[in-house]
């Protein structure tokens, strides 16, 4: 036992201190986290916009390229944005790693504890970890052709990529990985730094999680129609590919 | 042979064992503890209500002092007590509390201005002083003056016990859980340790120590229902009993507490009619008040349940399967008051009643509870005839709480003892006499002994079942030694019961065979100790021909100082034996501050002393004398019963309160 | 007459069977290979897990390992995976369940045998790892009158002091199945404890070298199994981001 406690103290010698890393790592990836969940939030929005009118679509993609802040349009704002969001989703991957399983036998054991226990919040988990990794490569794909072809966002160029491209299957798997882990990755976030817990945190977290489920449907409800749509438009056009949108007469200021 | 060495062994985890231990250790000597479960999970966690402490904070215990609280203890042991360890303990609970208070227990404080309390079924508002805000509040408890039991809501043992148990994390003390003692090592009167079975590998170690202490709390469990945690099953006591040297006292006081839950026997706070809560019969009538118009529900809780098993036998119980019961109503206290102070008996009434107690009536009756009696100590906690043996808590009979414990001095004692006894015995530790002169030959023939017992247990051939033997000893207690108590039933329990003992010497340990964790080779050795702790029970209830404290011959209804103004002392000289020897050791009225008088409950029929009338009429005199003269209330007691100069130098000065501050205020 | 009057004096209904499967282990007998054991028990009127286990105890099977103290839900020594949820079985009435349960020994903690684990040496590593006792410099003068506290302060700190180290929330934790050196939700319920006591002198900092890492409470990914399934319904969610807060503060300002 004496000797338990000198071993103790000596360890106290030669411990380091507990360095900052741990305390940004955590604040870095709530924080991206945070800021990616925005973007998806307004992205999917945007590009439902064809779910109005080509037109509507058509003024939101001339919006972001700067169109009624410039009078023209500058592509390379899209490839900036791409470019940030990609930075931003590699520091927000790199942060979360180090939750993941880091080898075979933790990633059974998890799958075993989850299984047995039969508990939401803790298999809510593990489909983050499932979603994330699909988004590894597939919105790295997507974000890469959005930095490299920027011009290349409108009611038919997108259309003709999701079609003639073959891009759909990757983009409906990517809808639903995307929408799943952003909303359980939002409640999560809540319920990790005590956002609108209120006086009583179980009844709040109920509240959350109904909201979480809500927001899902809605999202890839909406996210869904928006891809049907532009299949639709991109069977009619796979005979014009590369044929560039024009707005109807009135469809613009 | 595995023998362990060590300055101070102390067997038991529960507040005594481990205040013991810190005390000792704080005085530079090597301590290890033996306990069969992790510390944290002891019984002492389950004390719910609170702690006695005469702090004198809260506007409804001002006033309160040592002598008020030392009344109530005199009066609620039924002058069983020792006076002189009483005053010891009085005087120390204020400093136990306000240690703890240091060490972390979040105690309910008072907080000032007006707030809605029941008092006798009404709401009454109590208005709390501002100067004693943030100061240790109290509640109101069974028999006593003034509201003195302090607590943490109904988490009082559990906040307590996390708290010592963290501090002996924070001194390093070496703690060997899952370790019994099955045998004390001795040798010429003198205790050099115990034989130890490790209960998860089976082995049995020898553990040498200069001191030994047992701090194995109550043994309830001889009773088929009881309120105690299944470990408290008495094996303290019968370790030391199987010594032949070592004595118990008072074992037949056995105290019933009145509100445990139907038919589980899981407590329900006294707090639940402290803070208001009332009895209701079959008819919903409060009856409480026709018996004991008085103190009502608070009337000392042998009192209460005799009551309460007075008035089911007029029928007036509510039958169920189970049997009668009466109702715990704590309704009127409102749903807010339960869900912030009584939170542990809502959880119990949720999870084992199914029922709301905010909203229903809670089914009790009496059940057995605490053991006043134990290992005979001095007021060192020493035995008296087997030297460096010692004792502390409910194991222990010290003897503070006579016949009649009172709510809230138990876990008060725990602490108040391990803080005493821990330096007495550091100082026998650092005398000379404490030299361990134990030979090799009586460390291994003790061991081998107990490895003999073992192996018989598991080669036994056609024996006895164990379960046979102890439920048949759990029903004899119950039905024949219970709250009252008559001649005819003790003498048939006490013959059953050796017929018992006599059995038990060929129990076999069946369907598993294991020397290692096994179940039933521990329930079966337990059960041989347990039958001779149960014997002890009712052998000394049958003796004891009159009816004191919790102690109630129905044949002798009447206290009856003039013969059985004294302690019962046992012994058992051989183990092949089937009873006990028997003694008695006189409680001196001449020495008395408080001599014997009424309680105030019931009818007097109290048989005095003869000498009860010389002693209280010079206690009077020297009483007015002092007080003339013009000393202090603690100066007149000093001379009515000095006892300073008993306690350790550290402890013998005085507790400031609101109301009795020190000269030097801060 | 209420529901539970009702309830016992009720004629006796046809008694359910209920069967009990157990999951057996016995580390001190060699070669000995974990085994599912089936017991059928008739249920009894407010039976619960520990009437129903001591049952099986006394007329089945003498040697089946588990372990009860106080039988009231007060001292945590009896959590086990109930149908795979950690719980405290003494508490557990088999009424609420279907008839055919399952029960199996903590993960995680040393087994001693079947349903015997052995959480108390676990805890005591913990406590004396994130030193859960009070930090001072100053004596109490045992004589005086107390310190003084704010009740309100004193109820705060009873609130998380209510902590009954069963291991439910070490045993439901995602976090801790992949990391054993994760203090779980009963390490970082005590540090907030310690946190809101005046009389515990450390500061943030302190509490920094003890939780401020991947072990402490950034390891911790808010599955919330611990606060579901805590017996003592502790606020753990709100409390380990409470901390959480705390801590990424003192992170952020600190200066490697």
């Amino acid at each position: 036992m004496k000797h338990d406690r000198l071993h103790k103290s000596v360890d106290a010698y030669l411990k380091l201190h507990n360095s900052s890393t741990p305390a940004r790592l955590d604040f870095v990836q709530s924080v991206t986290g945070f800021i990616l969940a925005l973007f998806i939030m307004g992205h999917i929005l945007f590009e439902a916009t064809i779910l109005i009118s080509k037109d509507a679509m058509y003024a939101m993609t001339r919006f972001f390229e700067g169109y009624y802040f410039f009078g023209e349009t500058y592509p390379g704002i899209i490839s900036f944005l791409a470019a940030a969001i990609f930075i931003i989703l590699i520091v927000h991957t790199l942060a979360a790693l180090r939750k993941f399983p880091s080898n075979y036998r933790q990633y059974s054991i998890f799958r075993k504890h989850s299984a047995e226990f039969r508990h939401n919040d803790t298999t809510l988990w593990l489909w983050q970890v499932i979603t994330g990794f699909m988004m590894f490569f597939l919105a790295s794909v997507h974000l890469y052709m959005m930095m490299t072809n920027p011009g290349d966002i409108g009611p038919f160029a997108s259309a003709d990529r999701i079609v003639s491209g073959w891009m759909w299957p990757l983009y409906l798997v990517l809808l639903i990985s995307v929408v799943l882990h952003t909303f359980i990755g939002l409640y999560r976030l809540a319920l990790k730094w005590g956002w609108f817990e209120g006086k009583k945190p179980k009844e709040s977290r109920k509240v959350m999680k109904k909201i979480m489920i809500a927001a899902i449907v809605f999202y890839i409800g909406i996210g869904l129609a928006a891809l049907g749509a532009y299949i639709v438009i991109g069977i009619e056009h796979s005979d014009k590919v590369g044929a560039r949108y024009h707005p109807t007469e009135g469809g613009q200021q | 042979m595995k023998v362990t060495y060590t300055d101070v062994l102390v067997i038991g985890g529960g507040l005594a064992g481990l205040r013991t231990a810190t005390g000792v250790k704080e005085r530079g000597h090597d301590v290890i503890l033996l306990t069969l479960v992790p510390p944290k999970r002891s019984h002492s966690a389950a004390a719910q209500g609170g702690m006695q402490a005469s702090l004198g904070n809260s506007v409804m215990g001002r006033g309160d002092n040592e002598d008020v609280h030392f009344e109530d203890t005199i009066k609620g042991s039924d002058w069983g007590a020792d006076q002189k360890v009483a005053r010891m303990f009085v005087n120390t609970a204020p400093k136990a509390i306000r240690e703890l208070a240091a060490w972390g227990v979040p105690w309910n404080r008072v907080k000032k201005g007006g707030r809605q309390a029941i008092i006798n079924a009404e709401k009454v508002t109590i208005t709390e002083e501002e100067d004693a805000h943030g100061l240790i509040t109290a509640r109101d408890f069974g028999g006593t003056k003034k509201w003195r039991t302090c607590y943490t809501s109904d988490g009082t043992g559990h906040s307590m016990l996390y708290a010592v148990d963290n501090k002996v994390h924070e001194q390093g003390i070496e703690v060997r859980e899952r370790m019994e003692a099955i045998a004390l090592i001795h040798e010429n009167d003198r205790c050099y340790g115990a034989v130890v079975r490790n209960l998860m590998t089976g082995e049995l170690v020898a553990y040498i120590a200069k001191a030994t202490t047992i701090a194995t709390g109550g043994y309830g469990r001889i009773y088929s229902v009881s309120t105690n945690a299944v470990i408290c099953q008495g094996t303290g006591q019968a370790i030391a009993l199987e010594t032949g040297v070592a004595t118990l006292g008072n074992m037949e006081a056995i105290q019933f507490h009145p509100t445990a839950i139907v038919p589980v026997g899981i407590l329900t706070t006294e707090g639940c009619r402290g803070d208001g809560g009332v009895l209701r019969d079959v008819d919903g009538y409060r009856f409480m008040p026709d018996y004991e118009p008085e103190k009502k529900e608070l009337a000392s809780r042998d009192v209460v349940s005799r009551r309460m098993t007075e008035h089911m036998r007029k029928g007036k119980g509510v039958p169920s399967r189970y049997g009668d019961h009466l109702w715990l109503d704590i309704t009127i206290l409102g749903r807010k008051h339960i869900e912030k102070n009584l939170r542990e008996v809502k959880e119990i009434c949720e999870n084992f009643l199914g029922i709301d107690p905010a909203e229903e009536w809670i089914p009790v009756r009496p059940t057995q509870h605490y053991s006043m009696g134990g290992i005979r100590t001095d007021h060192r906690g020493e035995s008296q005839t087997l030297k460096g043996l010692y004792s502390v808590g409910e194991a222990a009979c010290w003897d503070l709480h006579g016949f009649n414990r009172l709510g809230g001095n138990s876990v008060s004692e725990t602490v108040v003892a391990g803080m005493l006894v821990s330096e007495y015995i550091s100082d026998f530790c650092e005398s000379e006499e404490s030299a361990i002169n134990v030979s090799t030959s009586v460390i291994e023939a003790a061991l081998k002994c107990e490895q003999d017992k073992l192996d018989r247990l598991i080669n036994n051939k056609d024996g006895e079942d164990t379960y046979v033997l102890r439920r048949a000893m759990e029903k004899i207690m119950m039905e024949k030694v219970g709250i009252f108590r008559n001649g005819k039933d003790l003498k048939e329990a006490v013959d059953e019961l050796e017929q018992l003992i006599f059995r038990s010497h060929n129990i076999e340990v069946t369907r598993s065979k294991s020397l290692a964790a096994n179940p039933a080779l521990v329930n079966a050795y337990r059960t041989q100790m347990m039958l001779k702790v149960a014997l002890t029970v009712a052998y000394g209830a049958l003796l004891r021909t009159e009816s004191r404290g919790a102690h109630s011959r129905e044949d002798f209804p009447e206290r009856n100082d003039k013969e059985w103004l004294n302690r019962t002392i046992m012994r058992w000289k051989d183990p092949d034996m089937t009873m006990p020897t028997v003694s008695y050791e006189d409680i001196e009225v001449e020495e008395m501050e408080l001599p014997p008088g009424f309680r105030g409950y019931g009818k007097d029929m109290t048989i005095h002393h003869p000498k009860t009338e010389e002693r209280q009429a010079m206690v009077d005199t020297m009483r007015l004398q002092t007080e003339e003269e013009g000393l202090d209330r603690i100066e007149v007691q000093r001379t009515l019963m000095p006892y300073s100069e008993l306690l350790p130098e550290k402890y013998q000065g005085r507790n400031e309160r609101l109301d009795e501050r020190f000269d030097d205020e801060r | 007459m209420n529901a539970l009057t009702k309830g016992l004096m009720m004629k006796d209904k046809a008694a359910r069977k209920i069967k009990i499967n157990i999951l057996r282990f016995d580390p001190n007998i060699p070669n000995d290979r974990p085994r599912i054991d089936m017991f059928e028990l008739e249920e009894a009127p407010g039976m619960t897990l520990f009437i129903a286990l001591n049952d099986i105890r006394e007329h089945h099977d003498a040697s089946l390992k588990f372990d009860f103290v106080c039988r009231a839900g007060i001292c945590g020594s009896c959590s086990m995976l109930i149908n795979g949820r950690p719980g405290l079985a003494c508490r557990t009435l088999t009424s609420t369940m279907e008839p055919e349960i399952m029960l199996a020994p903590l993960p995680l903690f040393e087994l001693i045998g079947d349903l015997s684990v052995y959480t108390g040496n676990w805890m005591r590593g913990l406590n004396e790892r994130l030193e859960t006792w009070i930090h001072t410099q100053e004596e109490v003068d045992v004589e005086r009158l107390e310190e003084r506290m704010e009740p309100e302060l004193a109820e705060e700190i009873y609130e998380l002091d209510r902590c009954i180290e069963c291991g439910c929330c070490v045993a439901g934790c995602g976090t801790i199945q992949m990391r054993e050196e994760f203090v779980g939700a009963v390490g970082l319920n005590k540090i907030a404890r310690y946190r809101l006591d005046p009389r515990d002198k450390r500061d943030d900092d302190d509490y920094y070298e003890l939780v401020g890492d991947e072990d402490g409470v950034f390891g911790c990914m808010t599955l919330l199994g611990c606060e579901d399934v805590c017996p003592k319904e502790l606020p753990l969610q709100s409390k380990i981001a409470y901390l959480r807060r705390k801590m990424v503060e003192v992170g952020l300002n600190k200066k490697d």
